[in-house]
């Protein structure tokens, strides 16, 4: 099977969706370029009124993408870094995740919110972030983190066909990481984790970035330990069932994510898996998160976000 | 345009039913049958009926939220019986009892309504936009106060359809306040209008107590916007009679708004005086004023019963109602 890049996988996805249904359109700053690379190339294809470059206005990228989804379009709107989708934070969290509801079901908002997340390139607080647990923390947005290409292009194309708002956040240290993906078309479900990685001893959670590190955390402690790694690919909706029939295999799990710790996404699971599989926890839950901190700039940064030694470390407390 | 007899008609009923609706929703309040509060438009009922009395069904609208949307609802020939039995928290309101004020008819062109000011300016953006692509000649219409043209998401907004040239009319209800605010205080030109020329479009002031002088500014804004020409902003002098929302203090700042402010406004209400028109060019008869105005009593009669007798959704419905399947 042909190995492409995870950036080339959503870059397909959105081609194939534009190709597949006119309703389908990408809008927000830069994109005809794209500042990471995902719609590159497309507006040479679709032209400019299906890839829009917008003003430098986030309440009004969201907002339109927001309203032309309820007026029956299917937009992607492009946030470029995640972090400034908190520019758009009423549009986002007011409206998008709530209007379908509190109208009593009348309107629809197939809208992607998409946005890059994470660190490790020492850019500082406001282009870094993993603002996950906020939008997993909000009823009504969908929360879809793919950790390779593969997942990457199919969860892609499902977001975009999902009626509802679904928020789609893709990691900068992720872009150049080649996978295997078919020639042929496929989508995949929100929903439905998958087990990266087959193992005994230690059940890992993990997402996004943190998912490629903890299957080469695996692989150099394999000698130790038998660790299975468990991709969520969504967050909203998100697999328990898979989650906990790994916990009731092995006794023991680590949950790793990038957003903050306090009331972070491996807080939610943590207390998803004690509520569902508690008699089978030989061990307290562990946790791999960033600190408690804003993410600090420059040489700072490693000291806020998680490192492969503390997945090691965690793993270590875990088995002791 | 010319209007008709038949138009001025509707135009006068449509003012004598948004005036009498939003009175049957206050004495409701008062009752305890409103299961949330209410934000009376007593005063500015020309300004919605003024700009949607004419407006075609496909024709996109955010109402602004004096009398909840009403005058605007009326004259877009909206589900008025929804709209109360909303506000009475009932199964058949406009959102199943889900918002108890939100409004949405979107046969009628309305996606919805927001709780924070100002939001209305993005969304509007994102209509107006589907409107464009769509090339039918529909046109969106954004209503808002003199309280949301403070909010930053009007620039981003009027920008973005500027530079688009959105098929957008930007209808600003100056009413001098925004609760306890004054505009004297809020912003610091006599008029919101002369926003308009920093985003390249027309910006017309007008006597929003004059319901043919809304009529026609609004039309020519609207036949600007589907001609593909781009926005227009049309702001219009009004004023409430009551305090912002229901029951709260009516004051500005700290002090409470002056009397002889609102009696001088009751003189020229937009209802009485268009009667008074009416009647002075022989469009209307007395008995026709006594008829609209018995027919207008028996339909809100008719709507408060059916919204009373309207059941209250249970727990039941949540499950669902999250997501669209």
């Amino acid at each position: 099977m042909r190995q492409i890049a995870f950036i080339q996988a959503i870059n397909e996805a959105l081609d194939e969706e534009m190709a597949r249904d006119d309703a389908v359109f990408i809008i927000g700053e830069d994109v005809q370029s794209g500042v990471f690379g995902a719609s590159r190339g497309l507006v040479a294809k679709y032209g400019a009124e299906r890839v829009m470059d917008t003003p430098l206005s986030e309440t009004a990228v969201a907002g339109a993408a927001i309203g032309a989804a309820m007026a029956g379009y299917r937009p992607v709107a492009d946030f470029m870094f995640a972090d400034f989708m908190w520019c758009a934070a009423d549009e986002v969290f007011l409206k998008a995740a709530k209007w379908h509801f509190i109208h009593g079901g009348r309107v629809n908002l197939p809208v992607v919110l998409f946005g890059n997340i994470g660190g490790y390139a020492r850019i500082g607080p406001e282009h870094s972030q993993c603002p996950e647990s906020v939008v997993m923390h909000t009823p009504g947005l969908k929360l879809v983190v793919p950790a390779d290409p593969y997942s990457a292009k199919g969860l892609l194309k499902t977001a975009i066909r999902d009626d509802n708002p679904v928020v789609y956040f893709y990691h900068k240290r992720l872009l150049g990481l080649q996978g295997e993906v078919p020639e042929e078309e496929y989508t995949l479900p929100l929903g439905v984790a998958e087990v990266k990685r087959e193992g005994s001893d230690v059940t890992v959670v993990a997402t996004s970035f943190m998912l490629q590190n903890c299957l080469q955390v695996a692989e150099q402690m394999k000698d130790r330990v038998s660790i299975e790694v468990i991709d969520p690919r969504t967050l909203e909706p998100l697999d328990t069932e898979t989650i906990c029939a790994s916990v009731r295999k092995t006794g023991r799990v680590v949950i790793v994510d990038e957003d903050t710790r306090r009331c972070g996404v491996t807080a939610e699971i943590g207390m998803q898996i004690m509520e569902n599989a508690f008699d089978s926890l030989d061990a307290p839950i562990r946790r791999v998160a960033a600190a408690n901190f804003p993410i600090a700039g420059g040489y700072m940064e490693q000291h806020v976000l998680p490192q492969q030694r503390d997945i090691v470390a965690a793993i270590e407390e875990v088995i002791a | 345009m010319a209007l008709d007899r038949e138009q001025l008609l509707l135009l006068y009923t449509n003012l004598v039913r948004a005036r009498k609706m939003d009175e049957t929703v206050v004495k409701a309040l008062q009752e305890g049958k409103v299961v949330s509060f209410y934000h009376s438009g007593q005063g500015s009922e020309a300004v919605g009926v003024g700009v949607c009395t004419f407006l075609r069904d496909d024709d996109y609208l955010y109402p602004h939220h004096r009398g909840h949307g009403l005058a605007y609802l009326i004259g877009k020939r909206g589900d008025v019986k929804a709209f109360l039995a909303e506000h009475y928290g009932k199964t058949t309101g406009m959102a199943g009892g889900m918002a108890g004020f939100h409004g949405v008819d979107p046969a009628h062109g309305i996606f919805g309504g927001g709780g924070t000011i100002g939001s209305q300016f993005p969304v509007s953006v994102g209509w107006a936009l589907a409107c464009k692509k769509n090339s039918r000649g529909q046109v969106t219409i954004c209503a808002f106060g003199d309280g949301s043209s403070n909010r930053g998401t009007l620039h981003e907004a009027m920008n973005m359809a500027a530079v688009w040239k959105l098929p957008i009319v930007w209808v600003c209800e100056n009413n001098l306040y925004a609760q306890f605010m004054p505009i004297k205080d809020a912003y610091p030109r006599e008029d919101i209008a002369d926003l308009a020329a920093g985003y390249d479009m027309p910006g017309v002031v007008v006597d929003g107590q004059d319901v043919i002088a809304v009529h026609e500014a609004a039309q020519a804004a609207v036949e600007r916007a589907r001609a593909g020409e781009g926005p227009s902003l049309i702001e219009c002098k009004t004023y409430r009679y009551r305090s912002h929302s229901e029951g709260s203090r009516d004051v500005s700042h700290a002090d409470l708004r002056p009397q002889e402010e609102i009696e001088a406004w009751k003189k020229r209400d937009p209802v009485k005086v268009f009667r008074e028109k009416l009647v002075e060019q022989g469009v209307l008869t007395e008995a026709d004023v006594e008829r609209i105005d018995r027919e207008a009593d028996e339909w809100a009669a008719e709507i408060d019963r059916f919204a009373t007798e309207s059941p209250v959704p249970d727990a039941s419905v949540l499950e669902k109602a999250l997501y669209a399947e």
